[in-house]
């Protein structure tokens, strides 16, 4: 009986191409669409070499300390300031047309010209300041010593670094995946449209479908359950096709523990259906209010998740935690995120028990309503 | 005008999908709204990033350091707690941390390699910012270190007059923007996916109704003559177009009415108005291609969705890949969100300054004409083929 079910529930399910659209096809589509949007933004955060223009007249030249340091800035590997000498109007049709970022007069003091605020014209200041505040120092101790011009010079001149990186994680912060996160919550949550589909196809009341399922000799929970296996076989293969999609065709970094990221969008799969189901029985109406219902559910539970506003999900962690804690999708891609970014498995875990907890409540709800209902008449 | 009217009581059934969208459009156009607030102080400001700072050391020198760092960042507290300072990395609320050891001072006056840990974005732009100035306050205190008799207060007291030494800036930009378009410019961006969503929702939907070939047979025989047929048809679906532009442009001049009373606005007018056009024109594409209402709420996500975000409605246009760019200036919405962004730093109004921006509305303009040629031939096509 089971094979009978599973097989024909399987086939009719999957020719349901609307169906298919949504829970497969847009979430591909909306994939590729995050991807080419976010192209450009990490390499947005990279630095990038800063030109200046370094205005070439009888001050540059005599002041060979700062010549050198400029030469010695601009032969790094990857250096700070790609520096060139010019005129003044030259320098200033530059500047109007963004191919420098900045123009020195030097001097005492130096004089920054810049077009526009910015990271870049911050960090030639900063730059300038620090020249200025050097040499102001220099001066400030020699005049107290003589005899320690010597070290101060070896001592500049190894240029030692005080600061060491040291990473909280292994992973990047690249703050872009959590979109990519709460893309495959929402699709697993897109499950709910399996979910109602399969109480419409079993409750008498609710569809023609359903009344000649009641009438067959099939024990209504098996012949609900026997179906439901079939609706998560085919979300969760979409799944997998997204999650490939993903991974290989987009690059998206899951971390290493591939086996978890599985684990976690089955669970998902699991939730969406219940909760659909869940819908299906508790809410009286129309099949196009239920849909509606699950729709308004997922779209809401992802803006909040940080699926159009990245954002979002931490102002709710960090304000009503609680919230958060509620929204299946926020747990989900919390889950994703945790096995990204972190080194320990205690938020993963937590992530899951609470995806569990969802599971729990949405069917045994549904099991209690569904369960025994007889129809004296439809 | 029995056409006329038979397409309003169709768009009256759609009302309740359409007002979803356009509740949702202006609820998030409201919340980014909050979220942007340009600062407008004139001239040079020095840049300032937010870090944060665990600091386990109170020497003076430290506390010199702690407000040197302070001229070029906002420093955020936060909790020693690795997940707390995990995620505000992630999140971007901070971009550098710092840790200061317990005997940090101490070692540094007595020569021993100490350092302070940093953990920030690699290689990004804030994390060398902040570094720069870290390593310069700390390579000046031990240029100060290697005199006789000097202490950790001592420096640190030197150093801030050091710091006084600042470069003098010369802010050559142009003259600032008197108002602020970046609400609106963001709000006309949007119509890009809202407004085009409505549209194609309610006219793909007459069209299809009136595809229907047994409805096509019984209005043709009706004593109404084909022309009029038509033109009440147009009519309907051209009214239906403005009130949708209407109520939404109506919203962001409600919402935005202190900078609203200028020539920019205007321009949004005009340039959402072509749009509006050429969003009309793929309605009927669309609904000449489609067969079922499924299609239609498929294809409208597809197609308002998709263009959006290539072409910089939700994610701006420089922060987005050239070659995504070059893909995208194939939409009309890429070039409807360049005029916006033209228009939004617009500050004189002759003919030499508007003529780029009435370039891109001129090629969403060409868009609207070639999409409704288009819809006509396979309108055409197909009606030919179903009465053949």
């Amino acid at each position: 009986m089971f094979i009978h079910i599973f097989k024909y529930r399987f086939k009719s399910l999957i020719r349901n191409k609307s169906m298919i659209f949504w829970t497969m096809v847009f979430p591909l589509l909306l994939a590729t669409f995050f991807s080419l949007a976010f192209s450009g933004l990490n390499e947005h955060e990279q630095f990038k070499t800063i030109n200046i223009g370094i205005i070439d007249d009888a001050n540059y030249q005599s002041d060979i300390a700062f010549q050198e340091l400029i030469q010695s800035l601009s032969q790094e590997e990857e250096p700070m300031f790609a520096a060139f000498l010019m005129h003044e109007n030259e320098a200033k049709e530059k500047l109007v047309s963004n191919r420098i970022d900045g123009f020195i007069n030097v001097g005492s003091p130096m004089i920054l010209t810049v077009h526009q605020r910015g990271f870049n014209q911050s960090v030639i200041k900063l730059f300038l300041d620090q020249y200025s505040q050097t040499y102001s120092a220099i001066i400030n101790i020699i005049e107290g010593d003589m005899t320690l011009v010597h070290g101060l010079v070896t001592s500049l001149e190894e240029g030692t670094v005080y600061t060491k990186e040291f990473q909280l994680s292994k992973a990047k912060p690249d703050n872009t995946l959590m979109y990519f996160y709460a893309l495959i919550a929402m699709s697993c949550l897109y499950g709910s449209f399996f979910g109602l589909r399969e109480v419409i196809d079993i409750q008498a009341d609710q569809s023609p479908h359903a009344a000649r399922v009641n009438l067959s000799p099939v024990h209504k929970l098996k012949a609900f359950i026997y179906s439901g296996a079939s609706s998560v076989l085919i979300h969760t293969t979409e799944l997998m096709v997204l999650l490939a999609y993903l991974h290989f065709g987009l690059g998206i970094d899951f971390g290493h523990q591939y086996g978890f990221v599985v684990f976690t969008t089955f669970l998902g799969s699991v939730v969406g259906i219940t909760m659909g189901a869940l819908v299906g029985v508790v809410v009286k109406g129309g099949e196009g209010i239920k849909y509606a219902i699950c729709i308004g559910v997922s779209m809401l539970g992802s803006f909040l998740g940080g699926m159009m506003y990245g954002d979002m999900k931490y102002i709710i962690d960090q304000h009503v935690p609680i919230v958060g804690r509620l929204n299946p999708i926020n747990v989900l891609a919390d889950a994703f995120y945790a096995l990204y970014y972190y080194d320990d498995y205690e938020r993963y875990s937590m992530n899951v028990m609470n995806l569990i907890i969802f599971i729990l409540i949405f069917s045994i709800i549904t099991y209690r309503i569904i369960r025994r209902e007889k129809y004296a008449s439809i | 005008m029995p056409v006329f009217k038979l397409c309003l009581k169709i768009f009256i059934k759609k009302l309740p999908i359409i007002m979803i969208y356009v509740s949702l459009f202006l609820v998030i156009s409201l919340l980014i709204a909050g979220a942007t607030k340009t600062d407008r102080e004139k001239g040079f400001v020095q840049t300032k990033t937010n870090i944060a700072i665990i600091n386990y050391d109170q020497s003076p020198l430290v506390t010199g350091l702690i407000n040197g760092l302070k001229e070029i960042a906002h420093i955020v507290p936060l909790e020693d707690e690795p997940s707390t300072l995990q995620d505000a990395l992630y999140y971007r609320k901070v971009t550098y941390i710092l840790r200061i050891p317990e005997d940090f001072t101490e070692k540094f006056l007595a020569g021993d390699e100490v350092w302070i840990e940093k953990t920030g974005i690699p290689n990004s732009i804030d994390a060398i910012y902040v570094d720069l100035q870290v390593n310069q306050y700390l390579r000046i205190a031990g240029l100060y270190k290697s005199q006789s008799h000097i202490d950790s207060a001592m420096i640190a007291q030197h150093i801030q007059k050091d710091m006084e030494n600042e470069t003098k800036v010369n802010f050559s930009g142009g003259e600032e923007v008197q108002q602020d378009q970046s609400y609106a410019m963001f709000y006309y961006n949007y119509l890009a996916y809202s407004l085009f969503s409505v549209l194609i929702l309610g006219i793909s939907t007459i069209i299809l109704v009136f595809k229907n070939q047994d409805l096509r047979r019984r209005n043709a025989c009706s004593p109404i003559s084909a022309g009029s047929s038509n033109f009440q048809f147009i009519l309907a679906n051209g009214v239906y177009a403005v009130i949708c532009w209407a109520i939404m442009v109506g919203f962001c001049i409600l919402f935005d009415y202190k900078n609203s009373n200028t020539p920019n606005t205007l321009l949004f007018l005009l340039n959402s108005f072509v749009f509006t056009l050429c969003a009309v024109s793929i309605s009927f594409l669309v609904g000449n291609l489609v067969k079922n209402q499924d299609g239609i709420s498929a294809l409208t996500n597809v197609i308002a969705l998709g263009p959006s975000f290539i072409s910089g409605v939700f994610v701006p246009q420089e922060f987005i890949g050239e070659n995504v760019l070059k893909i995208a200036s194939f939409t009309p919405t890429y070039w409807y969100v360049k005029a916006n962004n033209t228009i939004a730093n617009l500050n004189s109004f002759d003919m030499d300054s508007l003529r780029e921006t009435m370039g891109y509305t001129g090629v969403v303009l060409g868009f609207a004409i070639a999409f409704l040629a288009l819809a006509l031939v396979v309108g055409k096509k197909k009606q030919l083929s179903q009465e053949a």
